[in-house]
């Protein structure tokens, strides 16, 4: 039906109907042509069809064309917007929008929503009311009294006054505290950047191994099975299998980003190296250079910039899942949110929620302006996207 | 030095013949032009000389021996010169002699100083020595194509091959890279073979001269017989008649066709 305007045009043979119709196909003609002419159909339809007065039989033809090209696109926009509206009410109801179970209580949800943002009042002297606003002090509170951005064990070594050197090499040698002076944040950013420097090694071995060019074709689609297999498994749930290893804690978490990372980290390198150009690997080729050379020199050598840029990206949600696993009591930020949310405690959930925000905001800030660098031609993303964007990506790595 | 022999040479793509049983001996040391239009083998012929692509039947031979897969001896200049972006033009100009050092030793530049030296050298004979730092991707296109030079002479090869080494460069930077490999190949007795499409470039710098013409050798001969009805069999029955205009001046006014055209010719065609 879509692709015969003749029917199209025969349904339409009442002139009542056929009005409506043409309005919006006449749209980019003068109104006085379509007045004044008789029918021009063999099949007796009255419609929009009608020709041009003053063009040739040339242009006659072709505006007809259009037309029924227009008309033809119509119909396939809206048969399309029916079939997604088809295929949302049934996805609606497998997710139980309509089920009896699902009740939508906005009252209940803007209580809750009330102790996640705890107000207090400001006093103004000389009246009874007050400016309410939100509680930052209750937030603050718990964020220092639960070490989420600083622990004054470790910092006392750096910060304090007169400066002792002893103290700093304690600090950096001893205390090993450069992540660890950031309290749970520190723990969080750390499972995210161990995570990836752990993966990234097997992950650049096993994209080379998966590309069809380094090892032949049935054997190459060994790697990218083990590494469809990695990604199938999201982070959080590798996390659970390795707390038999390792058990329940950040330990867990490190080995399931670096995990994933080989998989998602390791697919994006193989995505690479498929678009490389065969100029090099030749030109490697014709110096008699063995086969290591060939793939260091003629493949990777035309990847590295971009390599590193993905490696970066990777990092970015490798450090936002790192939140999601250690939902799971695995450590870090993402622990802190499950053990208020499990007390109900949703004040210092929202105050954990910020921290998250600002952490993952500075390394996707650093992660970006790097990757900027790295590609000087590629567009460089504002800090308005950056914050505007955040709620998307956090989205995405929930997913991974 | 090397004496090279393409023994009935064939390869076709399907139904395509890119080449169809070429044959020809050329000693060592001698500077070869292959001549042709797009299409008719000239690439496919120096492919199959570097063993960069199998033929369907025949062979190559350097030295008596069967050019059965890619050889330090047999260096090759691409058009689009395939250096490596990412490295100064002195470590693409080192990558050339990495047949002769382990995967560490390459990857690392751990190569010895005379390694190292020969690498300058080669970008001295091409012009570049003080460019020598730069990243090779920030060079223009005739620069990079004579780091690819360098690269090919740091390889020490007794052959040297170029594909359209020119094709991709303004009148200028062609004749610079033309001068530089014809310098290269006599300093280093090299047997070279460039494939060209422009005649008066090729009129310039080349000794002997293999017209193909859809996959058939349609020439084989000195300077002295290239005229221009070898030159009309090679092109086919395009209009040569304004592609040739130096051609015809020069065989006006100079007769023979071996005497030397001005510098700037190059330049007007």
């Amino acid at each position: 039906m879509t692709d015969s305007p003749d029917s199209s045009r025969s349904s339409s043979t009442a002139p009542a109907t056929s009005q409506p119709e043409s309005e919006p196909e006449s749209e980019p003609e003068p109104e006085s042509k379509f007045e004044s002419e008789s029918d021009p159909l063999p099949d007796g339809g009255v419609d929009e069809s009608n020709p041009l007065e003053s063009a040739s039989a040339g242009v006659n033809e072709q505006f007809e064309n259009i037309r029924k090209t227009r008309r033809q696109r119509a119909i396939g926009w809206v048969v399309l917007a029916v079939s997604i509206s088809f295929v949302t009410i049934q996805g609606l109801v497998a997710t139980e929008f309509f089920s009896d179970r699902t009740r939508f209580t906005w009252s209940h949800f803007a209580e809750r929503m009330g102790d996640y943002f705890p107000v207090t009042t400001n006093e103004i002297p000389g009246l009874d009311a007050g400016i309410p606003f939100l509680d930052v002090g209750s937030y603050w509170e718990f964020i220092m009294s639960n070490e989420l951005i600083y622990d004054p064990e470790v910092g006392r070594l750096i910060f304090q006054f007169p400066p002792y050197l002893g103290d700093y090499y304690a600090f950096f040698f001893e205390e090993l505290g450069m992540f660890t002076v950031f309290g749970e944040a520190g723990t969080t950013l750390a499972m995210g950047v161990v995570g990836t420097i752990l993966g990234f090694p097997l992950a650049l071995l096993f994209s080379v191994l998966a590309s069809e060019r380094v090892t032949p074709f049935p054997i190459n689609l060994i790697f990218r099975a083990i590494m469809s297999f990695i990604r199938s498994i999201p982070a959080i749930v590798w996390a659970l299998i390795f707390v038999a290893l390792v058990g329940l804690g950040a330990a867990a978490a490190t080995l399931a980003i670096a995990l994933n990372t080989i998989g998602n980290l390791g697919r994006l390198f193989v995505e690479e190296l498929e678009e490389l150009e065969q100029g090099p690997i030749e030109a490697m080729r014709t110096t008699g250079a063995s086969k290591p050379q060939v793939v260091f020199f003629g493949m990777l050598s035309q990847v590295r910039t971009s390599f590193i840029a993905w490696t970066l990206y990777i990092l970015e949600i490798n450090v936002r899942s790192a939140v999601t696993v250690g939902v799971i009591g695995a450590g870090g930020l993402g622990a802190v949110v499950a053990t208020q949310e499990s007390r109900l405690m949703f004040g210092n959930m929202m105050a954990t929620l910020f921290v998250i925000f600002v952490l993952v905001f500075i390394v996707e800030l650093f992660s970006q302006r790097l990757r900027a660098r790295l590609r000087s031609d590629q567009e460089k993303q504002s800090i308005r996207e950056l914050i505007t964007g955040f709620p998307n990506r956090m989205a995405d790595s929930l997913l991974r | 030095m090397s004496k090279i022999v393409v023994d009935n040479l064939r390869k076709t793509y399907g139904d395509t013949v890119a080449l169809d049983n070429i044959s020809f001996e050329v000693p060592a040391g001698e500077f070869v032009i292959i001549l042709g239009v797009s299409g008719s083998g000239k690439s496919t012929l120096l492919r199959c000389m570097s063993a960069l692509t199998e033929p369907t039947a025949g062979q190559v031979l350097i030295d008596g021996e069967p050019m059965t897969s890619t050889q330090p001896e047999v260096a090759m200049i691409f058009q689009q010169h395939n250096i490596i972006g990412d490295m100064s033009a002195y470590s693409n100009a080192l990558s050339g002699g990495i047949n002769r050092n382990s995967f560490f030793e390459s990857v690392l530049q751990l190569q010895d100083n005379e390694e190292k030296q020969q690498a300058l050298e080669a970008l001295d004979t091409v012009g570049l020595l003080e460019e020598a730092e730069k990243k090779s991707r920030r060079m223009s296109g005739g620069q990079q194509q004579r780091v690819g030079i360098a690269r090919a002479l740091t390889q020490e090869p007794e052959v040297l091959l170029a594909d359209e080494p020119v094709a991709s460069l303004d009148p200028g930077s062609a004749q610079d890279v033309m001068g530089y490999l014809n310098r290269a190949a006599e300093e280093r007795n090299l047997t070279t073979f460039i494939s060209l499409h422009q005649v008066n470039i090729a009129r310039k710098y080349g000794q002997r001269f293999i017209g193909l013409h859809d996959g058939q050798k349609v020439f084989d001969g000195y300077r002295e017989d290239l005229t221009l009805d070898v030159i009309d069999e090679i092109y086919g029955d395009i209009d040569t008649e304004g592609m040739f205009v130096s051609h015809g001046e020069d065989a006006s006014h100079g007769g023979s066709t071996d005497n030397q055209p001005n510098p700037n010719e190059g330049a007007t065609l």
